[in-house]
């Protein structure tokens, strides 16, 4: 899923603009062209969380979306969830079903607790 | 639902009314001289910080995750007054219950979550702007003062017997919504002949969770400040819609182990309020009928009384004649600001 994403992003790209090459690419983002290519094609796993970031910015993609693609989970939301972990599952197990529009609607709010 | 917004506590209840809503702040405030004499309000130094308990979790005592709610900081002997207040544009009353310890500062009783119409044991906003301290007599408050919880001052460790709770508890109740809507007709029919407003400009006024320490408040100097009787009576309430937000009080270095942040500076002394010339405010309306005070709450020993019977003296509480005394009681209710 990551690798034909990226290369439907990019090649689409690429039609328009010709700094969209394989080769361009991958030189913007610091990898080498022959891996950029095993990676479109699904031949090696998506790259490290910084790169992904770079060809999200490349390929105008949200960076969040783009490493959910890839499986990942970005390194700010990692610390977030490890800081406190059940606050966190917690909420997001009780929130996966809710629409986008009640997402949005979501504030923090002041929880009250047992006492 | 409770958020917490610029350091206030703003309520809304989407479910009741779309204007369903009310804002509960704490404001620093000059310690009165607790010398058995009566003073008039003094004004609001600011607002005291506030944040989420949850986000400070794992530096926090147990009981406070437990508790859930938010903290703020307080030096001992600080006093402190709540600052009930109100969308203006959507002006919807609401019942506020507010506990020390959980005891009632209104009725003296021990916390419970449903309102009680006699002796009345909460608030009404619109009609209360400001909670002082203790009902002790009709038109009399002894005043919110912390100190540390487990040290005998506090209201709850002399009616209990025990410091257990510390903190300020708070239930918010909304209006009704149908006698909010016939109030709303009313009001409508009032402001189709009112002619102004006056305004009066007033004064604008690391550590570890075990090492934590936790502040109580406690019965201060006595203040000239009436508590208003519900006008809407305890069946205009809708008590299935109550929100409750429990407030920690933690003393200033722990506040700073806490947060990693520089604590509030240190109240000001009456003397330090006379010397530069702030006021103090009247306010007294003579529409409305005070309820009368709690007798459990007027058999309290204040903090200097505490303090005598400790062989001790309470600091800075030289007695002051306020000299620039602002009436409020036909003006806008103006009373809290920064300097």
């Amino acid at each position: 899923m990551f690798a034909d994403y990226v290369k439907e992003k990019r090649e689409a790209l690429r039609v328009g603009n010709r700094h969209y090459t394989l080769r361009q690419v991958a030189a913007r983002v610091g990898i080498e062209p022959s891996y950029l290519s095993k990676i479109e094609h699904g031949e090696f796993a998506p790259p490290a969380e910084d790169k992904i970031r770079l060809l999200a910015a490349e390929l105008n993609e949200d960076p969040d979306v783009l490493l959910a693609m890839a499986g990942k989970v970005s390194k700010d939301l990692q610390a977030i969830i490890r800081a406190r972990p059940r606050l966190f599952a917690d909420l997001i197990r009780q929130l996966k079903d809710l629409p986008d529009d009640a997402l949005l609607r979501v504030v923090r709010v002041v929880r009250d607790g047992d006492w | 639902m409770i958020e917490l917004r610029d350091h206030t506590l703003v309520f809304r209840f989407p479910e009741v009314h779309p204007r369903a809503s009310c804002q509960i702040s704490f404001q620093r405030t000059l310690r009165i001289p607790d010398d058995n004499q009566s003073y008039p309000l003094p004004a609001g130094l600011g607002r005291f910080l506030l944040h989420h308990v949850d986000d400070y979790y794992p530096r926090l005592p147990p009981s406070w995750e437990q508790h859930g709610g938010v903290f703020l900081p307080m030096y001992q002997s600080e006093a402190l007054w709540v600052d009930l207040s109100f969308n203006f544009f959507d002006d919807y009353p609401c019942a506020v219950k507010v506990a020390t310890g959980k005891i009632n500062a209104v009725s003296g009783e021990p916390w419970g979550n449903g309102l009680i119409a006699a002796p009345q044991d909460y608030l009404v906003i619109t009609s209360q702007r400001w909670l002082d301290g203790y009902a002790v007599g009709q038109g009399l408050i002894r005043q919110f003062v912390a100190m540390p919880l487990g040290a005998g001052f506090s209201a709850e460790e002399q009616l209990t017997g025990a410091a257990v709770h510390g903190g300020l508890q708070l239930v918010v109740y909304p209006m009704k919504c149908e006698r909010f809507e016939e109030l709303e007709a009313q009001r409508k029919a009032a402001r189709d002949l009112e002619v102004s407003y006056s305004y009066v400009p007033g004064a604008f006024i690391k550590i570890k969770p075990e090492q934590a320490t936790e502040m109580a408040l406690s019965p201060g100097g006595l203040m000239r400040q009436q508590i208003e009787r519900d006008p809407y009576g305890l069946a205009a309430w809708d008590q299935s819609a109550g929100s409750r937000c429990f407030v920690h009080l933690v003393d200033s270095r722990t506040y700073a182990g806490i947060t990693g942040q520089a604590p509030p500076h240190p109240p000001l002394t009456a003397e330090d309020y006379a010397q530069a010339k702030m006021p103090w405010f009247e306010y007294y309306d003579e529409r409305n009928h005070a309820v009368p005070g709690a007798a459990k709450l007027a058999g309290l020993d204040s903090v200097a009384a505490t303090y005598i019977k400790k062989g001790g003296m309470l600091p800075d509480n030289k007695s002051v004649v306020p000299d620039r005394v602002i009436n409020l009681n036909h003006s806008a209710k103006v009373r809290e600001g920064q300097f």
